[in-house]
């Protein structure tokens, strides 16, 4: 056979019988290969009480729902009552009557203070989302601090508004994954003992980082619950200075401050601490707004109907909480069948027992964002994104929440292949989460459409008062870290003054636990100076910034 | 069953998509669409292939066609900078005084590297300058036509060629556009010299079966490389962990740069591999573009086989005309000059927040004058290794207009001359004979060239400057822990196992491919189809893949 003969035509007939070849093949083999397998095991982190409730749901009959195309009325709340709302568009900014009252306090007689729990899941993990929620609130009516910290966190290294790092001999129990704990868990969904450990130290540090209202840990506390142990002792190590506290465990709930006032950093030695029920440090000012971020990868939120109702009330004395935030969906949305009602019923319960918790707090559910998944070749929003916000909204109106559909905030139906598509991305390339930049994008979302409501609710009363513009940007740059400091110049934002610790004001236990009583205002402080308006800085990382659309 | 069953239903729409510009889905090797597109008019090709005239000008139609289905309007751009190109060289050619020629030759190269500059470079320049100077001048962000870098550099080889009396120019402008436009290298490469690739325009066009063979064979090798391990991999894994480094386990990052070290070479060389096959199932020959980069013991071995068209054009166009091994120029020194310079007051400037900047960049400048003072031929080897780091700086920045890019290349410039100087002081026997330490040193050497590549590589794909610290950071705290490895490993299983069958099949000895080449040769022609076929399917299963749910893991 001669090597040199022209071969054209038989490359042809090759080039064109293979693809005859794949028609058949197209035909007969599955549709994908690799199939997404959810993987289980003990170190991989899933809600058990979500994966029974799925199992316990199976084979339910699909309900019909009897609130579509019907109109929402209020009932009025200290004499103020929003206008009918459809369903379609539900909003129920009537049921966050009591915590825009506390704003308003707040933002035109400088009384009182806020505080928000944001409980979450991954999608807040590192306190995205919620920093910049915080960011916002706290440019505009003041406070200073990051609120609650777990004692360690999987998602520590991921925080960029504080650096947090703990010794490895810690045992941690999650609401995830353990349904009798110890000792109850702490608000957190977490409680963390000491390991019996002869040689090493157990020990966590925290670090303020630069970013405005969160340059210092204020009035760094400790939260402990009740344990017959006498003899522990917390040893604080700031800066060249060492204080041994001791840790009464009698009360359900215990604090013990690690300093008055602002400071930049502390590592705190835990001492023959054995059996006490730790939760978390909280650093707060005791002024203005506080956020809280609960996030727990993994979490659908039903786990927090196992809560113990005297600790949070203890929680609730100390802390007072006036808003409590659900932002739960993604890790649902995997199960297979698009009924939710299971979950409807469930959260909805999860709600009644936060209030039961909580007196008198306001609860605002968020939807699930956009996410996508392969139909074909191609991304388009998954098919159970819809009916999960549905869900979301039915329990929301049945328990007296307010509401926000996120999947419609973001543009709605494949919205998500858009954030991750935009350059630059705004979100990560599961199609699942945000990164930096839609985090931050997300959060003016939410925070928009609660403004919104606080504008319609300053109408309702009657008050004026100029608005701002909003929101906030705060956090321009990606924010400096220990780790960062070869790469990234310093963020010039005015370091805050150090106030004077002692003309603080104390956290005063006792909120009023009523329903929508009037919130009495703490005796009033002298106003506070306003504070500047952080200063927008000019991107400094911008020169390293890339474009990798032509990175071949 | 009916034949209708297996034919895709085809609407009206559909094949408007085919012929329309869609950015979202511009035109690849391994769609369907180019399939398709393909098949007819590969038919037609053939039928043409006795013609001269009318083949070269069918092909640089469909090669329009097909670049303008991969970067719409901008196909303009290609037909205009060509018939500047051409009406240059033309004189060029013709000019026998030496000033004007050099006239020719610079304004040629300047409008090529202006058009590059415009469209990769504006964006960068202006962050740079915002910076520097603070202010904010904002401009409508370029798109970049996709493969300018590629057929620029084409160009400008063309055009030294002919001034260097290497080639003589193509015989008129269609024939140049042919070499221009040509649509399976215009995208991504090889960047086709025109000394190699001019002269078979005017050959006799053939096609042996054995060029059929070896064409479908590295198209197969490719569409997996590409289609199956690079996508799956990076939409899986290596994007997740780059987009968010400390959201991941120290071992997760660690995995992610190796996942990437091998997506890329996947990616790249796949693609390479379909242009060289599909270039040859028409005829041509295109040059080699990547030999098992990571089996190389030396970074010098390294480039000699990682994107051998760019190194080779690189040093043919840029490193000889800066001076080479021989004398130094002024453009030689100046960007190693305000590289360091820059590095040190970048270093100053951290020093109030910390000194690891500034140890780094005097360390930097420091080994590189070591890499020529401690030589024994001072003065050339200096002119060598600036020479050279010019080379890699301005290669790094070919790649894209990122900070990152630069330092990537000097990187590579340093180790460079770091190994000349090795290479120096322990010079390698030409025919030694292999002996057991010998062998040792050279996995050592192997797995050394390898991590600082993939070292390398972080900065090359980071996004930014932080993102490639914390990945940097993380991995440092790698520790030995199997249990979590395991788990991990099984969390990310088709992930791991494409990793490793990207790996081995590097790894292989080269007779391994060898011997799977002449099985392939052997088969007969219709289970060449069913295999192509069949791969056709694979590509089309995994592209359907949906993407692996996330998971967390906490240990």
């Amino acid at each position: 056979m001669s090597q040199n003969k022209p071969y054209f035509f038989q490359s042809f007939t090759i080039v064109m019988l293979s693809i005859i070849a794949l028609l058949v093949f197209k035909k007969f083999l599955p549709e994908k290969i690799f199939t997404e397998t959810v993987a289980a095991g003990k170190n991989v982190v899933v809600d058990s009480t979500m994966l029974e409730a799925v199992e316990a749901a199976k084979g339910a009959p699909a309900e019909k729902d009897t609130l579509v195309n019907t109109r929402i009325s209020f009932e009025a709340t200290n004499g103020i009552k929003f206008p009918t709302e459809d369903y379609e568009d539900y909003k129920g900014f009537q049921h966050l009557v009591v915590f825009y009252e506390k704003l308003l306090q707040l933002e035109t007689k400088q009384q009182g203070k806020v505080r928000i729990a944001y409980f979450g899941d991954s999608m807040t993990d590192g306190d995205m989302i919620v920093k910049d929620l915080r960011a916002s609130l706290q440019a505009r009516f003041g406070g200073e601090g990051v609120g609650f910290v777990n004692i360690t966190s999987e998602s520590a290294p991921s925080r960029s508004t504080l650096t947090h790092q703990f010794s490895d001999n810690w045992k941690t129990q999650s609401y995830l994954k353990i349904k009798n704990p110890i000792k109850p868990f702490g608000i957190n969904g977490h409680v963390f003992f000491v390991k019996r450990d002869t040689v090493n130290p157990v020990w966590v540090k925290y670090k303020a980082s630069r970013l405005s209202h969160l340059s210092e840990l204020n009035n760094p506390t400790l939260f402990y619950g009740r344990s017959g142990n006498t003899k522990a002792k917390m040893q604080v190590v700031i800066g060249g200075d060492t204080l041994i506290k001791k840790l009464p465990a009698s009360n359900i709930l215990n604090t013990v401050n690690v300093a008055d006032g602002g400071i930049k950093s502390f590592k705190a030695n835990f001492i023959a601490a054995d059996s006490i029920p730790f939760y978390g440090f909280n650093f707060d000012d005791g002024k203005g707004v506080h956020v809280d971020n609960f996030s727990n990868r993994g979490n659908s939120g039903l786990p927090i109907g196992s809560f113990n109702t005297n600790l949070m009330r203890a929680f609730n004395d100390k802390l007072g909480y006036d808003l409590i935030v659900l932002h739960y969906g993604t890790n649902v949305l995997n199960y297979g069948s698009l009924n939710y009602s299971w979950y409807e019923k469930r959260m909805a319960k999860v709600v009644d027992h936060l209030r039961e918790c909580f007196p008198g707090v306001a609860i605002l559910i968020i939807s699930t964002a956009d996410k996508s998944t392969k139909y074909g070749t191609e991304m388009k929003t998954d098919s159970a994104v819809v009916p999960l916000t549905l869900a979301q909204k039915r329990y929301a109106v049945q328990t007296q929440s307010a509401y926000v559909n996120l999947y419609t905030l973001m543009g709605g139906d494949g919205s998500m292949v858009k954030w991750v598509d935009e350059a630059p991305a705004q979100a990560n390339k599961d199609y699942t989460h945000f990164n930096f930049r839609g985090s931050k994008k997300i959060s003016d979302l939410i925070y928009k459409q609660l403004n919104d409501g606080y504008v319609k609710y300053k109408k309702l009363r009657g008050v004026t008062t100029p608005e701002p513009v909003e929101p906030v940007e705060v956090t321009p740059v990606r924010p400096v870290r220990d780790s960062f400091k070869i790469a990234t110049p310093p963020v010039q934002q005015p370091a805050k003054p150090i106030t004077n610790p002692a003309a603080k004001p104390v956290v005063i236990p006792g909120k009023p636990a009523v329903v929508p009583a009037k919130p009495t205002p703490i005796p009033a402080k002298p106003a506070e100076q306003a504070k500047p308006a952080p200063k927008k800085v000019a991107k400094p990382d911008s020169i390293i910034k890339k474009d990798t659309v032509n990175a071949q | 069953m009916q034949l209708s069953d297996f034919l895709p239903q085809i609407t009206i729409d559909d094949v408007q998509g085919w012929f329309i510009y869609d950015p979202k889905a511009p035109i690849l090797f391994n769609t369907p669409l180019f399939l398709g597109l393909f098949l007819v008019f590969y038919g037609i090709y053939i039928l043409t292939r006795n013609t001269f005239r009318l083949r070269l000008v069918y092909v640089i139609m469909f090669s329009l066609f097909f670049y303008y289905k991969s970067s719409g309007i901008y196909f303009l751009l290609l037909l205009l900078s060509s018939v500047v190109d051409y009406t240059l060289s033309y004189f060029l050619y013709r000019e026998e005084r030496s000033l004007q020629k050099k006239v020719y030759l610079w304004f040629s190269v300047i409008v090529n590297l202006t058009f590059l500059g415009y469209f990769k470079y504006t964006t960068f320049i202006l962050d740079g300058a915002n910076a520097l100077l603070g202010a904010d001048y904002t401009f409508n962000r370029v798109l970049l036509p996709v493969g300018i870098s590629f057929y620029t550099f084409q160009s400008i080889s063309y055009i030294i060629e002919v001034y260097r009396k290497e080639i003589t120019p193509a015989k008129n402008y269609i024939d140049y556009l042919f070499f221009v436009s040509f649509f399976p290298q215009l995208v991504a490469g090889p960047i086709v010299r025109a000394k190699d690739f001019i002269p078979q325009i005017y050959a006799k066009l053939q096609l042996t079966k054995e060029d059929v063979n070896y064409a479908l064979f590295l198209i197969i090798g490719g569409l997996i490389k590409k289609t199956v391990i690079s996508d799956y991999i990076s939409i899986n894994f290596v994007d997740r962990v780059f987009d968010s480094p400390n959201s991941y386990t120290a071992f997760e990052n660690l995995m992610a740069a190796y996942g990437y070290t091998i997506q890329i070479y996947c990616d790249f060389s796949g693609y390479s591999d379909m242009a060289i096959g599909v270039a040859l199932l028409l005829g041509f020959k295109l040059p080699t573009n990547f030999r098992t980069p990571y089996k190389s013991a030396s970074i010098t071995e390294f480039w000699r086989r990682w994107h051998i068209s760019l190194s080779t054009w690189l040093k043919d166009f840029l490193y000889i005309s800066v001076g080479g091994n021989r004398h130094g120029s002024f453009a030689g020194f100046l960007f190693p000059g305000l590289f360091f310079c820059g590095l040190i007051i970048w270093g100053i400037n951290f020093s109030h927040v910390s000194n690891i900047p500034l140890f780094l960049s005097i360390g930097g400048l420091v080994v590189f004058a070591l890499s020529f003072l401690l030589s024994k031929d001072k003065e050339r080897t200096m002119f060598t290794n600036v020479n050279l780091f010019t080379t890699m700086l301005l290669g790094g920045l070919w790649h894209g207009a990122s900070m990152l890019f630069i330092i990537w290349g000097a990187l590579h410039g340093l180790a460079l001359a770091v190994h000349k100087l090795f290479n120096e002081i322990f010079p390698t026997k030409k025919d030694a004979q292999p002996t057991f330490l010998g062998g040792v040193w050279k996995v050592i050497s192997i797995l050394i060239t390898f991590h600082f590549v993939a070292f390398c590589w972080i900065l090359f794909r980071s996004r930014d400057f932080p993102t490639a610290i914390d990945l940097i950071t993380n991995i440092s705290h790698v520790t030995f822990d199997p249990n979590q490895w395991q788990t991990i490993i099984l969390g990310y299983k088709n992930v791991f196992i494409l990793m490793a069958i990207g790996y081995i099949w590097h790894l292989m000895p080269e007779g391994f491919s060898k011997g799977l080449k002449e099985a392939f040769f052997l088969t007969p022609l219709v289970l060449k189809a069913i295999v192509l076929g069949f791969i056709f399917w694979l590509v089309y299963a995994a592209a359907s893949a949906g993407p692996q749910p996330f998971i967390y893991f906490q240990f």
